[in-house]
């Protein structure tokens, strides 16, 4: 049995003419936190989708848990939990209602079903409000209770598709906090997003693009394989400021990062002269232009421009 | 109310529907498909129907009358009996609707000038194909009489009744059924077709979304409205041309008239379908709503098959806030009767009527749950 | 079948009935609505030609065309709405629907009537053209006998002629809620079916909740089963409640034995809830599982011998009705309730049904998973 718990080889699905995603191929060790990264319609959510047995791949394969998720989908199903995009337990349903259909499913029964019941209601902090409707639940709650009915059996595996868009930053640090202790417990956690930030949390993370797997590695790795300098300036209007820098020779790429302006340039030296000049030339500010240790953000911009495509979403 | 923001809202809600092709063809498809169902599939006309004979004069004048039940077309011979207890089963399995029992004696009375006695055993438990099949073999019988009695003297009946029937002259079912059925049909359609929309908008969350902005609910509401109308129009269109066309269905009223009234009824049942989305807010829901409120009463309570007239009082009463059942009197009125304004006023004025209230209460709920 | 397939059908009805009988209104469609719809419905579905509404020009004036427009009222089937002696006023009569029948009494019919000669004119609203059809039988045997009458008291019977005496079996008043009523009954069933399932699966796929529930070990099988079987027996109490509706309000005699109709029942509520499952399985969005579900119910009403017999059909429709469970359960429950048919008679139609739903179901099944793929 191989040590992997998910292993995908040119995993590709097309819709159509459309491909969504493009002869994709990782291995996911056990006990891993692994980030799936990339902008809307990347095609994490497909490739999710085609793991954990949802849709069917077009060409490819993959194993979960060691086994083929196409023809031993029964097996799969058992070694995983899956929290989707949307929220998709029963609103109408109170949250005791919900975790007990979910372990029924799951063959969680007896003493084991108390037990763990009471841990999902002590996790997501509901046990006050076990008998509300899950449609009057905040957000947040939401969230936690659906990745409490995912975990209700214990799973190996554990996939989350972007499992905190929506939620308030507190609600997301607490989310991120739970993700944490089930790996510490031996879950392999598959999870994908869009928020940079928060895939500085796994240990190791895909940048997916147009379909495409486009890098692989932990994130300190991923930000070293910058090797052009980057620099970070200020400017009282950052988008007129970044048109007014892509068409210098010396700029490779030059981006919004937050309110703050990114660009990656060729040279330092040149940059130095070049950038505020250019700037001056357009009418616009340059404050604090200082040299900074690459984001994720900025490797994925400077990943995606090597490949010569553009950031969908 | 502003022009601007309700067009963005028709807008909208045409792209939805071109989206949702599959839904936009059955919502052209389905009027097409009941009609012509209805159209070949009914007549009403009762004919054919399954007659087994127990001949125990075995003679050529007992002959002679069965021969009269089946060159009239309403009965098809499908069993000869031998003998009496024979009938309790033939009826019992359903194998024939009538049995025509002709005594021993039926020659002789017929020869000697005696009145003879034939007897008809009839399946009672479809009422309404025994009654008119009793009606039948009660004109074939009395037919066959004045034969035989003609043939021997020539005292015929002191009366003649003739019969003469107005606005459908062959008493053709189709069209009877075919004006009605666009009426049924538009019912439901209407329904069907807004019931979903604004509870569709609830459950994905994007109503909150249109709530926020500037635009007005008589915005939201009219703007959803407007293409569906268009739809309803075109249906109505459609299956009057191939009632028309195909049925060969008389249309001897005002086609403006048609027009105007199909618009006020229209505007009440969408109006109802939006009133009933509004209110549940659960596709679900309003779906059951919909059918129950829509479908049923416009099949049963509208005239269309079963006559108001021997209804009980309260039962007339619900059927006056049936909307179509006012429709009905109007597409029947305008096709077969060509009647005018002056005929159908009460009806059009009680399509205006269930259009404002419709509209006004998906208004007021509206308003609530935005609220 | 194992523990665990056990549990998680019985998780799923669990959770299917918390979700029917949670919402009020939900509630109140699935119980209260049959039983209003049956005491409504119950009454409209009467097709027994009485009190027709009968417009009358007597230009004659005289004792004998009194004599006959006595006869027509004496008859109960005609009732006299107005009388004039002017035909534009019968016009307005019918275009205004006051009457559906007309009875013209030309001038000198009394003198007619004295030589032999008499005729009376009798005009239809042919917009209602089954009703004008057995009205039009009842005024011309009522003119008939009328005519007889008067030859009789003459005194010149003519002789011979041939009498027909019909008796009607099962129901010898010829009532046609008798008739009628257990139709509805199969009908109001198959919309409960129908409605609690064409968008069970659909719906749960709008909402993303049908994924959460592909990715446990739930099989397709089970989920249908766990849909099927909570809105079963709510089917069954729904059947139970309008039948004695119809046994204790409406007078309805059910002759045969309840075993054969619960048999019955349950083969009928199965291919219900099998075509339920199929329109929410291969629809796309809920809008389009209803319209899907309304092609198939509106037709299955037409086609099922309820309002009008299925031999009278073209040859065509009449084989496609054999694929039409309510036509099936219709001809049950009218043999059940009229004719005290038992279960050995009933077999084409219990198997009919049987195969309806197996195949049906099997299809939904199949169709499960692979419609999920795109």
């Amino acid at each position: 049995m191989p040590s992997d718990a998910v292993s995908a080889l040119g995993l590709t699905k097309r819709f159509g003419d459309f491909v969504a995603v493009d002869r994709v191929s990782f291995d996911v060790a056990t006990g891993e936190i692994f980030g799936f990264l990339g902008p809307n319609g990347a095609g994490k959510t497909t490739t999710i989708k085609m793991l954990n047995g949802l849709l069917r791949p077009s060409s490819g394969s993959a194993t979960v848990a060691g086994f083929d998720v196409i023809t031993k989908a029964d097996v799969v199903k058992r070694s995983i939990g899956y929290m989707s995009q949307a929220f998709s337990l029963y609103g109408d349903l109170t949250v005791v209602e919900n975790i007990q259909l979910f372990a029924g499913l799951y063959g969680v029964t007896g003493g084991a079903f108390a037990e763990r019941r009471d841990w999902v209601l002590e996790m997501a902090g509901l046990s006050a409000h076990r008998h509300r409707l899950t449609s009057e639940l905040s957000l947040g709650w939401k969230q936690r209770l659906a990745l409490g009915c995912a975990v209700l059996h214990q799973p190996p595996i554990l996939f989350l598709d972007e499992p905190t868009s929506g939620v308030d930053p507190v609600s997301r640090r607490q989310f991120w906090d739970l993700i944490y202790d089930l790996a510490e417990a031996g879950t392999t956690v598959f999870v994908s997003t869009h928020y940079m930030e928060e895939a500085e949390y796994c240990n190791r993370l895909a940048l997916m693009n147009r379909g495409r797997l486009i890098a692989l590695d932990r994130p300190r790795e991923l930000r070293q394989a910058l090797d052009d300098p980057l620099f970070e300036l200020h400017s009282d209007d950052a988008a007129l400021a970044v048109e007014a820098l892509r068409g210098l020779p010396v700029v490779l790429e030059a981006s919004m990062f937050g309110r703050a302006v990114h660009v990656l340039v060729k040279d330092r030296e040149q940059a130095t002269r070049d950038v505020p000049e250019a700037l001056a030339i357009a009418g616009r500010t340059c404050a604090d232009l200082r040299e900074v240790e690459p984001a994720l953000e900025d490797v994925f911009v400077a990943l995606v421009r090597r490949e010569g495509g553009a950031v969908v979403g | 109310m502003n022009w601007t923001r309700l067009l963005a809202v028709s807008r909208k809600e045409m792209l939805q529907i071109r989206r949702d092709a599959r839904s936009l063809y059955l919502a052209f498809i389905l009027p097409l498909v009941l009609l012509l169902l209805f159209g070949y599939a009914i007549t009403f006309d009762i004919k054919d129907i399954r007659l087994a004979v127990l001949d125990e004069s075995r003679s050529a004048a007992s002959r002679e009358l069965v021969a009269s039940f089946e060159s009239s077309g309403y009965f098809t011979v499908v069993e000869y009996l031998g003998r009496r207890s024979e009938a309790d089963a033939v009826l019992e399995r359903g194998r024939a609707r009538l049995v025509l029992v002709i005594p021993p004696g039926y020659a002789a009375d017929v020869a000697t000038g005696r009145p003879a006695e034939v007897q008809a055993l009839l399946d009672g438990a479809d009422a309404n194909t025994a009654t008119i099949a009793q009606n039948y073999a009660d004109a074939i019988v009395a037919g066959h009489s004045t034969r035989i009695v003609r043939a021997g003297r020539s005292t015929g009946l002191p009366i003649r009744a003739e019969t003469r029937v107005w606005y459908n002259e062959t008493l053709e079912s189709r069209n009877m059924i075919v004006p009605g059925l666009v009426a049924v049909i538009m019912s439901i359609i209407a329904a069907m077709l807004t019931a979903l929309t604004i509870a569709r908008e609830w459950e994905r969350g994007t109503m909150e979304q249109l709530a926020a902005t500037p635009v007005h609910r008589l915005e939201i509401i009219l703007g959803k409205l407007a293409p569906y109308v268009g739809i309803g129009l075109f249906d109505v269109a459609l299956a009057t041309g191939v009632g028309l066309l195909v049925f060969g269905v008389p249309f001897r009223g005002d086609v403006l008239l048609l027009a105007v009234m199909t618009l006020m009824f229209l505007l009440g049942a969408l109006g109802l379908g939006i009133f009933i989305s509004a209110a549940m807010k659960s596709q679900i829901l309003a779906t059951q709503v919909a059918m129950l409120a829509t479908f049923l009463p416009a099949l049963l309570l509208s005239g269309f098959i079963f006559a108001i007239e021997p209804m009980p009082l309260v039962l007339k009463g619900i059927s006056r806030i049936v909307p179509a059942r006012y429709y009905v009197t109007v597409t029947k009125g305008i096709f077969l009767k060509g009647v005018g304004i002056d005929v159908l006023l009460v009806d059009g004025i009680a399509m205006v009527v269930f259009a404002a209230v419709g509209l006004a209460l998906a208004i007021r709920v509206f308003r609530k749950e935005i609220a | 079948m194992s523990p665990g397939a056990a549990l998680r059908i019985r998780e799923m009805v669990k959770k299917e009935f918390r979700q029917l009988l949670r919402d009020p209104r939900t509630r109140a469609i699935i119980f209260v609505s049959p039983i209003i719809q049956l005491l409504m419905f119950g009454y409209a579905v009467n097709t027994d030609i009485r009190h027709t509404p009968t417009f009358v020009v007597d230009h004659d004036g005289s004792a004998d065309s009194r004599q006959l427009i006595d006869a027509f009222v004496a008859s109960g089937y005609f009732d006299v709405v107005g009388r004039s002696g002017r035909p534009a006023d019968l016009v307005y009569a019918l275009d205004h629907g006051q009457a559906l029948l007309g009875l013209e009494i030309p001038l000198h019919f009394a003198r007619d009537l004295a030589v032999g000669r008499a005729s009376v004119q009798i005009i239809l609203d042919g917009t209602e053209s089954n009703s004008a059809t057995v009205a039009q039988g009842y005024a011309q045997r009522i003119v008939q006998r009328f005519a007889l009458s008067r030859v009789a008291a003459a005194g010149t019977v003519p002789s011979g002629g041939v009498d027909l005496r019909a008796r009607a079996w099962y129901n010898p008043n010829l009532e046609s809620r008798v008739y009628n009523v257990p139709a509805v009954i199969g009908m109001l069933i198959m919309l409960m079916c129908l409605l609690l399932t064409a968008l069970a699966v659909v719906r749960e796929r709008e909402l993303g909740t049908l994924d959460q529930l592909r990715v446990s070990p739930l099989s397709p099988t089970e989920l249908m089963l766990g849909k099927t079987l909570p809105v079963a027996v709510v089917g069954l109490i729904d059947l139970a409640a309008v039948t004695l509706l119809a046994i204790l309000w409406f007078d309805i005699p059910m002759r045969g034995a309840p075993h054969v109709m619960l048999i019955a029942a349950v083969l009928y509520i199965l291919a219900g809830l099998a075509i339920g499952l199929l329109i929410s399985t291969v629809s796309r969005t809920q809008q389009e599982a209803f319209m899907s579900m309304f092609l198939f119910f509106q037709p299955a009403i037409i086609l099922s011998g309820f309002f009008y017999p299925i031999e009278s059909m073209p040859t065509v429709f009449q084989w496609i009705t054999l694929l039409n469970p309510v036509r099936h359960f219709l001809e049950i429950v009218r043999a059940v309730f009229l004719k005290d048919a038992g279960v050995l008679s009933l077999w084409p139609q219990y198997l009919a049904l049987l195969l309806l739903a197996a195949v049906v179901l099997r299809v939904a099944v199949v169709r499960f998973p692979r419609s999920m793929a795109g």
